[in-house]
């Protein structure tokens, strides 16, 4: 990458930043960094068969944050004037003020410390071919146009269809009392489709969208074809769909959107901050066997132009492929710069944040369950009497207790190894360490989700999810 | 344009947080500008706030945070089009620059008639100052970052939450933070209105282990526009009685029970109603609540109304988005819907009237009837003062006590919703036991139905009012 570019786009200089992580160090701080961002939003709407709305956003600044042992401060300026990022750098500092003591933890050696390894390789992962900023709205337009004319002659029930176009491009810097200086620049193009079907006076809706770090090269007529037919995909069944019987029950997550599960029951869990704090599930649990030896579950921050794809962190630490449970054994938390200092290890590459106005935080980033080797049909056919899901919206977890739910908007019965009645409108109710030791079966058909998932802890920050079809022995589902 | 506020502004163009006479002038510039080079009329909202915050981990300082923010916000019609654009760059070069890229922007996207400013006389005209509501605390300018450590500092006690027989501590997390928003709205038809409130607010997790190793968190939290009304004693200690009440959960039988919702988390299930009376929705057909207008779809017990313009509490504002004036108005009257949230846009669009664009501070009356289908044609409205959660539980006699909500959703066309649920059980009017792993299923039309009592209890921090609830009936999976 350019640096100058980036040296301009921000318009400091390295001795400014020297300068600059100094003076956020001069109340006693151990390492002090600063995240430049330059994010250029666009959007465009179609509603009632056109494209009448639509926006652009810019956001410009610099957060700057200070560690005194695992304690942060952290400011950040809309400008980079060099008043205004030293006022934030003062700010940021009054965490290493007298009252802010650190624990009793082993402080680096600067540089040395694994968590402070210089930040190094970071393959590209994702990049413009054609350039958001490159184009004009007029241009975008023809394809939510094409998308609505697609799914209206798919099927004659669609009564309204809203699809939205959103885009970014975001140029990052990173800057650390270290001296390591790193650049990102992070396209993004998301496209969803929602649509409202009328059928003999009942109303059913459905929703289907992709996303991926790319520019406007994304917007080809495959994934025109692909998204038109996932929005009315199901419709006969929905509109046949009741809830089940509810209680516990064996339930078998289709492959792909069901890495909710992963997401909610362990991702969340995993992440380091809650553990290093005491407050998980998981926590001190490394080295033990927590499911069966046949399930691998990965945080892959590498899988080329993801939606969670990072070529760098928002710390500045290449993109890695982290395994949390590796031959059912858990093998790692997922880290940010904090987190790996606390616990003596190298940071994982997670330290993400939602923007400039944020301090980085362990997040995940694409997160899925690797492919077993049962064919997916014999898994359902295993099953006597349950629910097959593979249709999510939401999902959440409570760290400490581990419970977690997620919410499915369609699925079927599985009643003697067949898939029977469909079923909609239904929330899974399960407790993660439980739910993780009762996957009984995992499929050879790893599928990941490229959904606009957006996962929500404090920051909001783009993520994806994946698995292959598994069984899980035992979990409340929500029915009548 | 009218100037209205610009009075004030040099007195309080040193105070943090406040917009200033610079950058109402930047807000001007842009309406001006851009009227100048294409667009017929133009909305800007300035919006400038200021949060600090400290966060202490098990009785030392964890986490502080500063964060100042100010942001323009342009709605621009142009050429009969539409569009929407937002940026931190207050420079006169970079807005010129942004706004001649704005409106080439619009110009692309389709014509839409029904886009264009509220009428003159629905706007608010008495938004000056920003601090008609008294939900601003100069208080706020006087507190220093000491001040600040020291109040929470005072709040996390740490030292003083010792184990029991029945639990360890495991981590107590306590956070103070206060902040200051200012938005300052001005449109090309002369309309400018200004809303200004300071907030004040401690929150406490407290995590335990119990003695069979299971970890429970308990999670409180006050708030005020003034920092005179923050109570900050017993934060941590309201949520270590929150973990410890989690001891010992059962797994309790599924079916159908009374189920008695707590004040913290009833606006929950507020929310899909008035998401769905959302003009926007309606438009869609995205609403459960599509056509009923005028007509009693819930239960004769449930009265909800806007009521916007309470001074001094959260959630009031004299104008919304749009700069449309507030009013207390019924929104769901004696089961009865009353209005739908109908933005000019939306009004344009479906020929219906145009109100506001969404509720502001919704207030569910309070009654006490223990019946769950009440016909009665006059108000239900109690009069009472003291309708709290033994009352309600004791009315009720058995079920299940909800005290959170665990993930979950409301399908919006058919109001169908499915809750993970947290809380216990209750019998003869008293709590016996927590719960784990429960699911309520079903219609929110038939819910609301089933409301036998609302409370009096309604936290006063919260912009949405919305006290404990019961209900007749409710399915439970387990």
């Amino acid at each position: 990458m350019d640096k100058q570019y980036f040296l301009n786009t921000f318009r400091v200089t390295v001795p400014q930043m020297e300068q600059l992580t100094k003076t956020a160090l001069a109340r006693g701080g151990d390492w002090s960094d600063l995240y430049f961002e330059n994010t250029l939003y666009g959007d465009l709407l179609l509603k009632d068969g056109e494209v009448t709305s639509g926006g652009l956003h810019t956001d410009f600044g610099v957060g700057i944050r200070v560690l005194s042992g695992e304690k942060t401060g952290y400011a950040y300026s809309e400008n980079t004037g060099e008043n205004d990022m030293r006022e934030a750098a003062m700010a940021a500092s009054l965490i290493a003020s007298g009252s802010a003591r650190t624990h009793d933890i082993p402080k680096p050696g600067k540089g040395l410390s694994p968590a402070f390894a210089p930040a190094c390789g970071g393959d590209v992962l994702y990049q413009s071919e054609i350039p958001w900023e490159s184009i004009r709205a007029a241009e975008l337009l023809p394809f939510l146009e094409k998308l609505q004319e697609r799914i209206s002659s798919a099927d004659s029930r669609v009564v309204k269809i809203v699809a939205r176009l959103a885009y970014s491009h975001s140029d990052i810097m990173m800057f650390n009392s270290d001296g390591e200086l790193t650049f990102d620049s992070r396209p993004m193009g998301s496209v969803t489709a929602s649509v409202i079907f009328n059928y003999k006076g009942k109303t059913e809706n459905k929703t289907a969208s992709r996303s991926f770090r790319t520019g406007a090269e994304l917007l080809t007529d495959s994934l025109l074809q692909e998204l038109a037919e996932e929005a009315v995909k199901g419709i006969d069944e929905r509109f046949e769909a009741r809830r089940p019987k509810g209680g516990r029950m064996p339930v078998v997550m289709g492959a792909g959107a069901s890495g909710i599960l992963l997401h909610e029951a362990m991702g969340h869990a995993f992440e380091a901050d809650f553990n290093r704090k005491g407050q998980s599930v998981f926590a001190g649990k490394i080295g033990r066997q927590v499911c069966d030896r046949s399930i691998s579950i990965v945080d892959d921050g590498t899988v080329r132009a993801n939606r969670g794809a990072c070529s760098f962190d928002d710390e500045g630490v290449p993109g890695q492929k982290t395994w949390m449970v590796k031959d059912g054994i858990l093998n790692s938390y997922l880290h940010d710069r904090i987190s790996a200092r606390w616990y003596g290890v190298a940071p994982t590459g997670n330290g993400r944040r939602e923007s400039f106005r944020y301090n980085p935080i362990p997040r995940m980033r694409a997160t899925y369950m690797e492919s077993g080797s049962v064919p997916p049909q014999d898994i359902v056919a295993s099953v006597k009497k349950g629910i097959y899901v593979d249709e999510f919206s939401n999902g959440q977890v409570k760290i400490g207790e581990g419970d977690f739910t997620f919410y499915v908007k369609s699925g079927f019965l599985i009643e003697n190894g067949r898939l029977t009645a469909p079923v909609k409108d239904i929330n899974i109710i399960g407790n993660g360490p439980q739910a993780l030791s009762d996957i009984a079966c995992v499929g050879n058909d790893l599928k990941i989700d490229n959904g606009t998932w957006t996962c929500g802890k404090d920051q909001s920050v783009p993520v994806s999810c994946g698995i292959p079809t598994v069984l899980v022995n035992n979990l409340t589902v929500g029915g009548e | 344009m009218t100037m209205a506020g610009s009075t004030d502004m040099n007195m309080t163009e040193r105070l943090s947080g406040l917009v200033t006479e610079e950058e109402m002038d930047a807000a001007r510039f842009c309406i001006s500008y851009g009227c100048s080079h294409g667009a017929s009329q133009m909305r800007v909202a300035l919006g400038k706030s200021v949060l600090d915050s400290f966060a202490f981990l098990n009785g030392e300082l964890d986490k502080v945070t500063h964060s100042a923010d100010r942001s323009l916000f342009l709605y621009i019609f142009a050429d009969g089009r539409y569009g929407t654009f937002s940026t931190n760059d207050f420079s006169r070069p970079g807005l010129e620059k942004f706004i001649s890229g704005a409106i080439d922007t619009v110009r692309m996207l389709a014509p839409d008639p029904c886009r264009m400013l509220p009428s003159p006389e629905r706007k608010a005209k008495d938004a000056v100052t920003g601090q008609e509501l008294n939900l601003y605390d100069p208080e706020y300018q006087r507190l220093t970052p000491e001040a600040r450590l020291k109040i929470a500092q005072d709040a996390a006690v740490f030292g003083s939450l010792g184990d029991t027989d029945s639990y360890s501590i495991i981590s107590e997390e306590c956070e103070y933070s206060d902040s200051v928003d200012d938005s300052y709205v001005i449109d090309s038809d002369g309309f400018c209105g200004r809303h200004t409130e300071t907030s004040f607010a401690i929150c406490s997790e407290v995590t335990i282990q119990d003695r069979e190793g299971r970890k429970l968190s308990g999670y409180w939290w006050e708030s005020s526009p003034h920092l005179s009304g923050l109570d900050c004693s017993g934060c941590s200690l309201t949520a270590l009685a929150k973990a410890a009440e989690k001891i010992g959960p059962e797994q309790h039988e599924g079916g159908k029970f009374r189920m008695v919702v707590d004040r913290s988390v009833s606006s929950r299930l507020v929310s899909p109603l008035l998401s769905a009376l959302n003009g926007a929705s309606i438009q869609q057909k995205n609403s459960f609540l599509e056509g009923t207008l005028g007509k009693k779809v819930f239960s004769g017990n449930l009265t909800i109304t806007d009521m916007a313009r309470s001074e001094g509490r959260p959630g009031s504002r004299l104008f919304d988005t749009e700069g449309v004036a507030t009013r207390e108005v019924p929104v769901i009257r004696d089961g009865q819907v009353c209005m739908y949230f109908i933005s000019t846009y939306i009004a344009g669009k479906t020929g219906m009237e145009a109100t506001v664009e969404g509720v502001s501070r919704p207030v569910l009356m309070p009654f006490i009837s223990g019946q769950d289908t009440a016909e009665r044609t006059e108000s239900c409205v109690s009069e009472e003062k003291e309708i709290n959660l033994p009352r309600i539980l004791g009315l009720c006699g058995s079920g299940i006590y909800v005290t959170g909500f665990n993930g979950g959703n409301c399908n919006p066309v058919t109001g169908d919703f499915s809750y993970g649920i947290e809380g216990f059980a209750f019998s003869n009017g008293k709590i016996t036991y927590p719960i784990r792993e429960m699911v309520v299923t079903g219609n929110m039309t038939g819910l609301w139905n089933s409301l036998i009592a609302a409370g009096t209890d309604a936290r006063e921090c919260t912009r949405w009012q919305i006290p404990t609830l019961a209900f007749g009936e409710a399915f439970f999976s387990a």
